[in-house]
C-alpha cells in the first residue's frame, strides 16, 4: 500500500519546514536510510520550499503494514529534522487511495501555495530520478509517480490553471517597485550563484542600475556575473556589498543565517538609513527574520512571496474543479491497474501450469518418437507450444483482468484457481509481481510507453 | 462683483475640490494591476489632478476677488489664511505630483483643501476689519511665510502618513486590499523630505518676523507666549528632523513621526491664531 508522510506549507511554517529540507548531498543518505527500513519496499523523498514528504510503499499489504510504514517514515523524518517541538502537530499522512490522489495533486500543482505553478512538477521529477538512481523505486510506486506526471501534463494542457502564472520573481520585482519606485536607480545584490540566483538575475537584473553577485565560490559568482553583465565578489565581502546594495536576493544552500540582525544594523549605520530590501528565497533561510525589526529594512521570504503570489491568483481557483476531475479520472485508472496486480499470481500460476504441462508433454515426445528431429525443428515446435499457450489462455486471462479492474474478480479467480488447481500465495497479492507482469496499465490517457513491465 | 457671484465661485471651487477628492480616493482604494505595477490603470486618471488644478486656480481668483471686494489683505483676518493655505497646498501638490510620483497623496490633499476651504467660510464668521496694527508690512510678511510653510508642511505630513501606512503594509506583508496604489515608499520619503526642506526656510522667516513683530508690539500675554512657544517648538522639531536625517540618516519612519509631530505643533499655532481671531482680540 502506498503511503505519504510529510509536512507542507499547509501544516508548518517556513521555520519548521526548513529543518526537514534535504539538499542534494543529504538526499541519498535519507533514501538509503528509508530503504533500509524493513517496513518499506519502495521510497521517494520530495523536498521543496513548500513541502517535505516521504512517499513510500509498505512491504506488505494491509492496514497494519501500512501503519508500520507510516511510523517508519515518521521516525526517519524525526531523526532527520532533529529537535522539532510539536513534531506530530506538523506532520500529516495519507494512505492507500488518498496517498495516490495526494501524489497526483502535488505533481499537478493543485496542492501548491501558488496554484498551477510549474516548478513543482520539475521538483517531483528530480525526486523521482534521485529515487530511481538510488534504486529505491522499482515497482508500483514508481508507476504511481510516473502516472502523476501524466496527470500534471493533462491538468496543464486541459485546464487554464497555469495560465498567466505570476512567478515569485515577478512578485519580487513588484515589491521592489513598491519600495523604490523602480529598479533603474537600484543596485541588486545576489547572494549565492545557483539556479535560483540565476532566475532572480533574469527577473531583476534587466531593469536594475547595476548588479553584483557574491558567492562562496568566486569562480561560480564570476561565471553568473559575466552572463548578466554584473560584477562578482567573494562571500567574505558581503558586509561591504550590503552597504552599496538596494535589493538583496539570498539563495545560498547555507544551513545557517548568513545575514544576521547585527550585521544588518552595522550595514544600516554605514548606509545612513537608506532603505534595504531583502528577498530570501533560500530554504533553509539565509536571512535572520529579526532583521525586519530594523528601521528601513524590509524582508520577504519564500512564504511571504508565495502568499503574495497566491493572493493575486485567486481567480485561478475556478479551474481547480476541472483539474480535480482529471485527478479523479487518472486515479480511477491507476487503481484499476493496481487491482489488476491482485490477480497477477493467479495469471502467472495459470500460465506456468499450462506451459509446464504442454512443454513436459512435448519434451517426452521429442525424447521418444521424434528424437530424430534436428534442433531447428525442435525449436520451432517449442515456439508453437508457446503460441498455443498464449492463445489458449488469452480469453480467460483477459476476462480475469477485466473482472479485476472492476474489482469483481473474486468468483472468477476462485473458479480458475480451483479448475486448474492453483493456490496463489497470499503474500503475493497486492504486491508487485515478480518477473514479467501480465498486467498492462489500463488504456485511456496513459501513454503506451508506460506499459513497461513492472519488476520487483 | 456681487456677493452672488462670489458665492457661486466659492461653491464651484468646493464642487471641484469635492470631485477631485472623490476621484483621488477612488483611485487610492482601487486594485493595482495584478502583474504590472507600471500599467496605465495604476496611475490616477488625468481628470482628478485637472479638477484639482482648476479648483486651486479658481480658489486663487476667489481670494483675490474677495479681498478686493472687502479691501483687505488676503493674509489678514481669520478665514482668509485658511483659504490661502488650502489654495497653496493644492497648487504645490499639482506642481510636484508628477515629479515626486505621489498621485495617491491627492487623496489626502484634495479633501484637506476642501475642508480648509469650507472652514474658511464658517470659522470666525467673516473677515476681520483691518486694524492699525496690521498696517505694518511685517505682519503680512510673517503670516504669508507661515502660511506657505504650513501648506508645504501639510503636504509633507500627508506624505508622512502615507509613508507610515505603506511601511506598515510592507512590514506586515499585507499588500492586498485597499491602498494598493500607494506611492513607492522611497518616493513618499523623498517627497516628505523635499516638502520639509522647502517649508523650513519659510517657517524660519515666519518665526524671525514673528519674533520681531512681537518685540515691536511688546506682546507678552499668556496667549502670545503659548503661541510663540508652540511656534518655536514647531521650528525646533522640523529642524531636528532635517538635521538628524542629514547627520545620522534618520529617515523613513522616524522622519515621518518627527514630521507629524512638527505638523501637530504647527496646527496648534494655527488653531491658537484662529481662536485669538475669533475672540476678536487682535494683539
Amino acid at each position: 500500500m502506498i503511503v505519504v508522510v510529510g509536512i507542507s506549507h499547509k501544516t508548518a511554517p517556513l521555520e519548521v519546514r526548513e529543518k526537514f529540507s534535504a539538499n542534494a548531498e543529504v538526499l541519498p543518505v535519507l533514501l538509503a536510510r528509508l530503504a533500509a527500513r524493513p517496513e518499506l519496499s519502495e521510497v521517494m523523498f520530495v523536498s521543496t520550499c513548500n513541502r517535505v514528504e516521504v512517499v513510500a510503499r509498505s512491504r506488505t499489504p494491509g492496514e497494519e503494514a501500512c501503519l508500520l510504514a507510516v511510523n517508519a517514515a515518521r521516525e526517519v523524518l524525526r531523526e532527520h529534522a532533529g529537535n522539532v517541538r510539536d513534531f506530530d502537530a506538523y506532520m500529516y499522512d495519507r494512505t492507500g487511495e488518498e496517498a495516490v490522489r495526494h501524489v497526483f495533486r502535488v505533481a499537478a500543482s493543485l496542492d501548491s501555495m501558488v496554484l498551477g505553478e510549474p516548478q513543482i512538477l520539475g521538483q517531483v521529477k528530480e525526486a523521482y530520478e534521485a529515487a530511481m538512481g538510488a534504486g529505491t523505486l522499482r515497482g508500483p510506486l514508481g508507476r504511481c509517480v510516473h502516472r502523476a506526471f501524466t496527470v500534471a501534463k493533462r491538468v496543464r494542457t486541459e485546464t487554464q490553471i497555469g495560465v498567466g502564472t505570476v512567478s515569485i520573481s515577478s512578485v519580487a520585482v513588484d515589491l521592489a517597485r513598491r519600495i523604490f519606485g523602480g529598479l533603474d536607480q537600484s543596485t541588486v545584490l545576489l547572494v549565492g550563484a545557483g539556479e535560483m540566483a540565476e532566475a532572480a538575475a533574469k527577473a531583476l537584473g534587466k531593469g536594475a542600475k547595476s548588479m553584483r553577485v557574491v558567492n562562496r565560490s568566486v569562480e561560480r559568482a564570476a561565471e553568473l556575473a559575466a552572463h548578466f553583465g554584473a560584477s562578482a565578489a567573494p562571500l567574505d565581502a558581503l558586509e561591504e556589498e550590503l552597504v552599496h546594495a538596494d535589493v538583496v536576493v539570498t539563495s545560498t544552500g547555507s544551513p545557517h543565517f548568513i545575514v544576521t540582525k547585527d550585521l544588518v544594523k552595522r550595514v544600516m549605520r554605514a548606509r545612513r538609513g537608506r532603505t534595504l530590501f531583502f528577498i530570501d528565497i533560500a530554504v533553509p533561510r539565509n536571512v535572520d527574520p529579526r532583521i525586519d525589526e530594523v528601521d528601513n529594512v524590509f524582508l520577504f521570504n519564500v512564504d511571504d512571496l508565495e502568499k503574495e503570489v497566491a493572493e493575486g491568483q485567486k481567480a485561478r481557483h475556478g479551474e481547480l474543479a476541472r483539474a480535480e476531475i482529471i485527478v479523479d479520472e487518472e486515479l480511477k485508472g491507476f487503481l484499476a491497474w493496481v487491482r489488476g496486480l491482485k490477480v497477477q499470481p493467479l495469471v502467472v500460476g495459470l500460465r506456468a501450469k499450462t506451459r509446464g504441462v504442454l512443454v513436459s508433454e512435448l519434451e517426452r515426445t521429442l525424447a521418444g518418437r521424434l528424437k530424430h528431429l534436428p534442433e531447428a525443428d525442435r525449436a520451432a515446435l517449442l515456439q508453437m507450444m508457446e503460441s498455443a499457450t498464449n492463445k489458449l489462455l488469452h480469453t480467460p486471462l483477459s476476462r480475469l483482468k477485466e473482472a479485476a479492474a472492476s474489482d469483481d474478480d473474486e468468483q472468477l479467480a476462485q473458479a480458475l484457481a480451483t479448475a486448474f488447481d492453483i493456490e496463489p500465495r497470499e503474500e503475493e497479492v497486492d504486491s508487485a509481481p515478480s518477473g514479467a507482469s501480465e498486467v498492462a496499465e489500463p488504456s485511456g490517457s496513459a501513454p503506451s510507453a508506460e506499459a513497461e513491465r513492472v519488476t520487483h | 462683483m456681487s456677493s452672488f457671484w462670489v458665492d457661486a465661485l466659492f461653491l464651484a471651487i468646493a464642487a471641484l475640490y469635492f470631485g477631485a477628492s472623490t476621484l483621488f480616493i477612488l483611485f487610492l482604494m482601487g486594485r493595482q494591476h495584478a502583474t504590472d505595477p507600471s500599467a496605465p490603470e495604476n496611475e490616477v486618471r488625468p481628470l482628478a489632478p485637472r479638477l484639482m488644478a482648476l479648483a486651486a486656480v479658481l480658489h486663487g481668483v476667489h481670494i483675490v476677488v474677495f479681498s478686493l471686494a472687502l479691501h483687505i489683505c488676503p493674509v489678514e483676518g481669520i478665514h482668509f489664511p485658511l483659504s490661502v493655505v488650502a489654495m497653496l497646498m493644492g497648487l504645490a501638490y499639482i506642481a510636484m505630483r508628477r515629479r515626486y510620483r505621489i498621485d495617491a497623496v491627492g487623496a489626502f490633499v484634495a479633501p484637506l483643501a476642501l475642508a480648509t476651504l469650507l472652514a474658511s467660510r464658517f470659522v470666525g464668521g467673516g473677515a476681520l476689519a483691518p486694524t492699525t496694527r496690521m498696517k505694518s508690512a511685517v505682519l503680512p510678511f510673517h503670516v504669508t511665510m507661515n502660511l506657505l510653510g504650513v501648506a508645504l508642511f501639510s503636504l509633507a505630513s500627508a506624505s508622512a502618513i502615507l509613508y507610515l501606512v505603506q511601511e506598515r503594509r510592507l512590514k506586515q506583508k499585507r499588500l492586498h486590499g485597499v491602498f494598493q496604489r500607494l506611492p513607492p515608499l522611497d518616493a513618499l520619503d523623498r517627497a516628505e523630505h523635499r516638502f520639509l526642506l522647502a517649508g523650513f526656510p519659510l517657517l524660519t522667516l515666519g518665526i524671525l518676523s514673528g519674533t520681531l513683530w512681537a518685540v515691536r508690539l511688546d506682546a507678552d500675554t499668556a496667549a502670545d507666549l503659548v503661541r510663540a512657544g508652540f511656534g518655536y517648538g514647531t521650528w525646533v522639531l522640523f529642524a531636528a528632523v532635517l538635521l538628524l536625517r542629514a547627520a545620522l540618516g534618520w529617515r523613513g519612519r522616524r522622519a515621518a513621526y518627527g514630521t507629524l509631530a512638527g505638523f501637530g505643533f504647527a496646527m496648534v499655532v494655527l488653531l491658537l491664531y484662529l481662536l485669538r481671531g475669533k475672540s476678536g482680540t487682535v494683539s
